[in-house]
């Protein structure tokens, strides 16, 4: 017998054994596994981290930078303290300017930043509780 | 029932039809088994094993291109889970296989194996063989994976799959060898 017409008996004969089988119930726990999976994974794609709304928030927030920011340029000074009084708005401006004196010690930007965040969690849990059911 | 290939399970699977993997799971699981088996020595290590790898094949079944068999690419899955799961084991001393192989052990008929028996010696001869040449024999002579199929589950070369099949083919031999001659000196 050649070594070609050995390995073809060798093959026939290690197709006669039936490989060892997992537990009686192993497709079943792979297949509950599989579901679970997907189920989680359409539940992430479902309910996202950051929610549309809170986009929507802060593209509205971002376009209302720019059309200041925008203005600013366009008139070259910000609004002076005047036309705010002229509105009655002098108890707000005196509590809103020792807010950013206490703020002090830290950076502007870095209070900006905070407050705006805090700003548009509150907008988007107020408005997820309003419209989003 | 029609037996179909696995592209068609495949396809059902990527089209949101999941219940269809199951197709896939009953038609490897044994194999993938054996592997993680033999690899990790544990049924139920093995189990956990060969249920991470079907549920890693469902993850990225997106990823599969048809370009390879189904089964080498799972296959592949399943024994990097399995060295995975050893290499955070502790290492234990390797078992040493120190089998005689000699050219002349080729020289056996397998006919002399009685028929009811034959499968009973061939799964002891196999348990016999190192993790490695167990996995290339079954996967060369029973799932009929090619050369080049091994060396891609495997991560070997092509020439390594070859030099261990073959040694792994005489250790068999060597073996199964060993056996019949004790079979025939207790029938004397």
């Amino acid at each position: 017998m050649n070594h070609f017409e050995k390995d073809i008996k060798l093959r026939q004969l290690l197709k006669t054994i039936t490989p060892e089988s997992p537990g009686p119930d192993f497709s079943n726990r792979v297949m509950k596994s599989i579901f679970e999976e997907q189920f989680s994974l359409e539940q992430l794609k479902k309910y996202p981290v950051l929610k549309k709304s809170f986009w929507v928030f802060l593209s509205l927030f971002a376009i209302l930078i720019a059309i200041a920011v925008v203005l600013s340029i366009i008139s070259g000074t910000y609004p002076d303290q005047s036309t705010l009084q002229n509105f009655g708005m002098d108890k707000i401006l005196t509590g809103y300017q020792s807010f950013l004196t206490q703020l002090g010690t830290l950076p502007v930007s870095i209070a900006s930043i905070l407050t705006a965040t805090s700003l548009l969690v509150l907008m988007e849990l107020l408005f997820d509780k309003k419209f989003g059911g | 029932m029609v037996k179909r290939d696995d592209i068609y399970y495949i396809k059902k699977v990527i089209n949101g039809h999941t219940n269809y993997f199951s197709y896939l799971v009953e038609r490897y699981k044994d194999i993938v088994f054996s592997i993680a088996l033999k690899v990790l020595k544990n049924r139920e290590e093995a189990e956990e094993a060969a249920q991470e790898t079907f549920i890693k094949a469902f993850k990225s079944l997106h990823t599969y291109r048809a370009k390879a068999k189904f089964s080498t690419w799972l296959f592949r899955i399943a024994y990097n889970t399995c060295i995975s799961e050893i290499r955070k084991k502790k290492p234990e001393s390797i078992p040493l296989y120190d089998i005689q192989v000699r050219d002349e052990t080729e020289e056996i008929d397998f006919d002399e194996f009685p028929e009811k028996d034959r499968e009973k010696y061939v799964k002891t001869a196999l348990k016999q063989l190192a993790d490695d040449e167990y996995t290339l024999v079954l996967l060369y002579y029973y799932e009929d994976e090619s050369i080049e199929g091994i060396s891609k589950i495997t991560g070997l070369t092509v020439s390594n799959v070859k030099v261990k099949l073959h040694r792994a083919r005489k250790k068999l031999y060597a073996i199964l060898s060993e056996m019949l001659n004790d079979k025939l000196y207790t029938i004397l």
